[in-house]
């Protein structure tokens, strides 16, 4: 704040601004951030960046331990699996399929999560009622075995697996959307709305969804950590990616067969893994209590 | 004698970007047997000053003051455990809020009853003193006009009504067999039924068993009859304090004189249908309060002297901090 | 309540003919013919296919073979899996008890664990064991499940050999079949070795429970420690601190029922999260339990088995839902305060 003010004039930071402002306190929270960003641009740029094709089998270099091992090389940074695929490759390549189909797939889940959510928040009566309350006993159903069950229809595969999470993280994002539009129906300032003669659609359109950003980006960053568990977990129960696909569930998998004498197989794979969701936890974490002690301090 | 004495409380939170002095040199002294007022707008930091007597502001936030004391001890050097049992013997609070500042999850009866200091159960070592718990939660529950003492002390906040409750609230404040009730707006959102009751319960207590009460509202109304002392606040500024009569008759500084104008029936002098006096302007927020005198850009005597800020004078029993009082100017 | 019990129980009802609805179903959702599926019998054997026909009365219409699921089921015959030849029901109460026995340990621990060490860190705000605490939380509930059982085993069975690698019970102990629980089990038996056994059913516990409930500890003490700070900022705690109660009776009296009793359903709903790691975990550890059986069905297109699995699990947590929400709603003195109307 400056010390001297010729104008009785100020200009507060708007809502966005102070977010912002209070996420950048969170330390551990920015690191998050670049550590996603890290992520983003593995996932863009993965092609250039990566030494080898990932499906590239090295007869002559089977097994080798990463460059940090006493009989490791400096030509595979991480090491190779037991087909001799340079693991930096496959790593790189398993963020960026990981990474980039988990985004894809929550930002599909959100948009439909949040046109049913809508629907069911507005409407009112005894239909929507009946239609709440069984969403909500079927919410308890955890996301993983719905998965499976759509696995089990469709077929295991890749795109198949895509569909079956989709279709798993939608209703948590109808879950939230409801509550929140409920919440906000009641307010006054749509109450004013109405009284105006906007129409439902209006009201949610010009009301209601400009308020319920924050809520989504949030809700977002922890669907899209589920979506990357499950993803992978998928990949790793191979009823998701298949074999020779980089996909960094699918690698833990291959990587069991060899976990003894190749810890690295499924230390690294994993550790990829590990840091993805860590890096968008703390994110959504360091979002939540930025949205929270913004609303404190007003 | 005084029982609580403070002198030059100043107070500083954090906020975005720097430390706001949200009371600045508040004097207050609250007598033995006394009613007191505190009046000041809403915003005006009376409720700071009760969480302040009281220690429940945060520990981030500075406090600082020459004097503060509780019958001449010390209370900002003491430890917390001792300044707890000073308030906890001789102290009572009535929040603003009665449905807030009850337990959601416990009956009213037992915390009433949790209330009731142990020096009270007079019996012997092997008796729990129960029964002689719920019979004095009892009278006290009589006594502050609950006639249903069973059933009030068996339910739960959200089943009985905002005034029934701080009814309560002031019983649990008469558990203690206080020296002093500070009462933060008890009346705040109630209707004039049920605030009368409020108002005639604290002087009844306060004639019956002479025990002071520091009385925060904003509405005058209804406590100059019964407060025999009085300070204004602004905006975290003591303004003015003094008798009740003295300041009703004879208000020295600008904004007190507003504060009482603003009541038309404090003026028997005014012709129907005239406007009704006010102040220009509102309460500054705190990121931005004026320097010098608070009240400066809204005052209607403001001179050039009032970007200092004025020192507290004082005429007998009558304090205030105004470089040009009212009817100073004829003296 | 009386209401509130039956609308729950409706709602369970209602739930569960969903699911039964959708298990029926999936029998054509599956990919071939329906029978096919149910049976594992081909077309082509004509005269067995006629009598099968006849036995699931596939030739009346589709509401009829619905209601003579639904009578089978009631009758506990829920089909025949493919790859072992056995009865379902005996199956699945045998692989659920596992996966049950597994959860429920894992959710003692990480429960025990979590409460507490949210209460410390909710009531050390903002202070290094906070920070600390915060920080290991966010690192256990971020690990992928399969990764750590992975580590796990790696260091502590196989570098180490501290624990077994894999299985529920060293296969010289021959425990017989009682209650599921294996540890109960055990002690039920009469096996000349009991004592034996149990440490060593003990010991292939400890892993499996522990790479389940580090997750969940980490989330139980996340959801504590919020509320915890939530509850301690609330006026009535700052009220009860200004009437001049110690910080003990505070936190006795008003802290800990007032912090834990809205959390209560989020934190019980944590169950259906260990379900799903147990399972995932199960397989790693070879445990027999209802993900690794159900797993293997997939596997093996063993349709009966994955329709009746798919159905008994999500039953389980549908109903386990609904107890807990009625029991949370039982003890929840503020229960009444949506019911009631204030002024």
């Amino acid at each position: 704040m400056p010390q001297f003010n010729l104008y009785q004039e100020e200009f507060p930071p708007s809502p966005l601004q102070v977010t912002w402002q209070e996420f950048k306190l969170n330390h551990i929270a920015v690191i998050g951030l670049y550590c996603l960003i890290f992520f983003v641009v593995l996932a863009v740029l993965g092609p250039f960046l990566a030494p080898f094709d990932p499906l590239q089998q090295h007869i002559d270099s089977l097994l080798i331990p990463p460059s940090w091992e006493p009989s490791g090389g400096i030509v595979h940074l991480f090491g190779t699996d037991g087909l001799g695929r340079d693991i930096l490759s496959r790593v790189i390549y398993g963020c960026r399929m990981t990474f980039g189909i988990s985004i894809l797939l929550v930002l599909l889940a959100l948009l439909i999560g949040v046109a049913l959510g809508a629907v069911a928040g507005m409407s009112r009566g005894l239909r929507s009622s009946f239609v709440n309350h069984l969403l909500d006993s079927l919410m308890a159903i955890p996301t993983l075995l719905i998965a499976i069950i759509i696995i089990a229809i469709l077929g295991t595969g890749l795109v198949n697996s895509m569909w079956a999470i989709t279709l798993a993280l939608v209703p948590k994002f109808i879950h939230q959307t409801r509550d929140f539009v409920r919440n906000e129906v009641r307010k006054e300032y749509v109450m004013a709305a109405k009284l105006d003669g906007a129409s439902k659609r209006q009201l949610f359109f010009n009301s209601i969804l400009p308020n319920m950003g924050e809520m989504l980006v949030v809700q977002g960053t922890f669907a899209l950590s589920i979506a990357i568990l499950d993803i992978s977990a998928l990949g790793f129960l191979n009823l998701g990616a298949q074999a020779p696909t980089p996909e960094l569930g699918a690698m833990l998998y291959k990587g069991i067969e060899v976990a003894y004498i190749a810890p690295w197989n499924i230390a690294l794979p994993g550790a990829a893994i590990f840091l993805m969701i860590v890096s968008i936890n703390l994110v959504g974490d360091g979002l939540r209590s930025a949205l929270r002690s913004r609303l404190l301090h007003s | 004698m005084s029982l609580l004495d403070i002198k030059n409380l100043t107070l500083e939170i954090d906020v975005r970007g720097g430390w706001i002095k949200a009371l600045d040199k508040v004097n207050l002294v609250v007598n033995e047997g006394q009613i007191h007022a505190l009046v000041g707008e809403s915003g005006s930091g009376k409720s700071i000053i009760v969480k302040a007597i009281v220690g429940a502001i945060p520990d981030r936030w500075r406090i600082t003051a020459d004097r503060m004391t509780w019958r001449g001890q010390d209370l900002l050097t003491m430890s917390v455990s001792e300044r707890r049992k000073i308030i906890r013997s001789d102290i009572a609070v009535v929040f603003q809020n009665p449905m807030g500042s009850l337990d959601p999850t416990a009956t009213l009866g037992d915390q009433l009853i949790e209330i009731i200091p142990s020096k009270r159960i007079d019996v012997p070592w092997y008796k729990s003193g129960k029964k002689l718990r719920m019979k004095i939660a009892a009278d006290l529950l009589h006594r502050v006009g609950i006639k249903d003492h069973e059933q009030c002390m068996n339910s739960y906040v959200h089943q009985i009504a905002n005034d029934v409750c701080q009814k309560y609230m002031i019983a649990m404040a008469l558990a203690s067999e206080p020296k002093l009730i500070i009462a933060d707006d008890p009346t705040r959102g109630m209707e004039i039924t049920a605030k009368t009751q409020i108002l005639k319960l604290l002087s009844r207590v306060n004639q019956v068993r002479e025990v002071a009460v520091l009385f925060v509202s904003h509405d005058l109304l209804a406590i100059s009859s019964m407060a025999h002392n009085m300070t204004v606040l602004y905006c975290g500024q003591t303004v003015e304090s003094g008798r009740m009569s003295q300041l009703r008759k004879r208000a020295l500084h600008p904004y007190t004189k507003a504060l009482l104008d603003s009541a038309p029936s404090f003026r028997k002098d005014l012709p129907a249908k005239s406007p009704l006096a006010s102040l220009g302007g509102t309460i500054p927020t705190l990121q931005n309060v004026p320097i010098g005198c608070r009240l400066g850009p809204r005052c209607p005597r403001a001179r050039k002297e009032c970007v200092k800020n004025p020192e507290p004078r004082r005429i007998h029993e009558h304090y205030y901090s105004c470089h040009f009082p009212l009817h100073w100017d004829k003296e | 309540m009386g209401n509130f019990v039956l609308r729950q129980f409706n709602l369970l009802v209602l739930t569960l003919f969903v699911l039964s609805l959708f298990s029926f179903s999936l029998a054509y959702l599956f990919p071939g013919d329906p029978l096919t599926n149910l049976t594992g019998i081909a077309g082509s054997e004509q005269a067995d296919y006629q009598l099968l026909n006849d036995a699931f009365h596939m030739q009346g219409n589709v509401l009829q073979q619905y209601f003579y699921y639904l009578g089978a089921l009631f009758k506990g015959d829920w089909g025949i899996s493919f790859s072992s030849g056995l009865p379902l029901t005996n199956e699945i109460s045998r692989t659920l008890a596992a996966s049950i026995e597994l959860s429920t340990y894992a959710f003692i621990f990480s429960f025990s664990l979590g409460i507490p060490l949210g209460f410390i860190a909710g009531l050390r705000h903002y202070k290094i064991t906070d920070n600390v605490l915060l920080s290991v939380s966010v690192i256990g509930y971020s690990i992928p499940v399969f990764w750590l059982a992975l580590i796990v085993i790696l260091l502590f069975s196989l570098q180490l050999g501290w624990f077994p690698l894999s299985g529920r019970i060293s296969l010289l102990f021959d425990v017989p079949l009682k209650t599921g629980f294996i540890l109960f089990d055990i002690l039920l038996s009469d096996l000349p070795d009991k004592q034996e056994a149990f440490y060593d059913a003990l010991r292939h516990l400890i892993l499996p429970t522990l790479s389940i409930a580090i997750v969940t500890t980490a989330i139980v003490l996340r959801i504590t420690r919020r509320s915890v700070i939530e509850t301690m900022n609330s006026e009535f705690i700052q009220a009860a601190y200004a009437r001049g109660l110690t910080s003990r009776q505070v936190l006795q009296h008003h802290g800990i029922a007032n912090a834990l009793i809205p959390i209560l359903p989020v934190l019980t709903m944590q169950f259906t999260t260990l379900l799903t790691n147990a399972m995932i975990v199960e397989i790693i550890f070879s445990w027999p339990g209802i993900g690794n059986w159900l797993i293997q069905a997939i596997y093996q297109r063993d349709y009966p088995a994955i329709r009746a699995g798919m159905l008994a699990v999500s039953s389980l947590v549908v109903i386990l839902n609904m107890s807990i929400n009625i029991a949370i709603r039982l003890i929840d003195p503020t229960r009444g305060r949506l019911e009631h109307a204030t002024i």
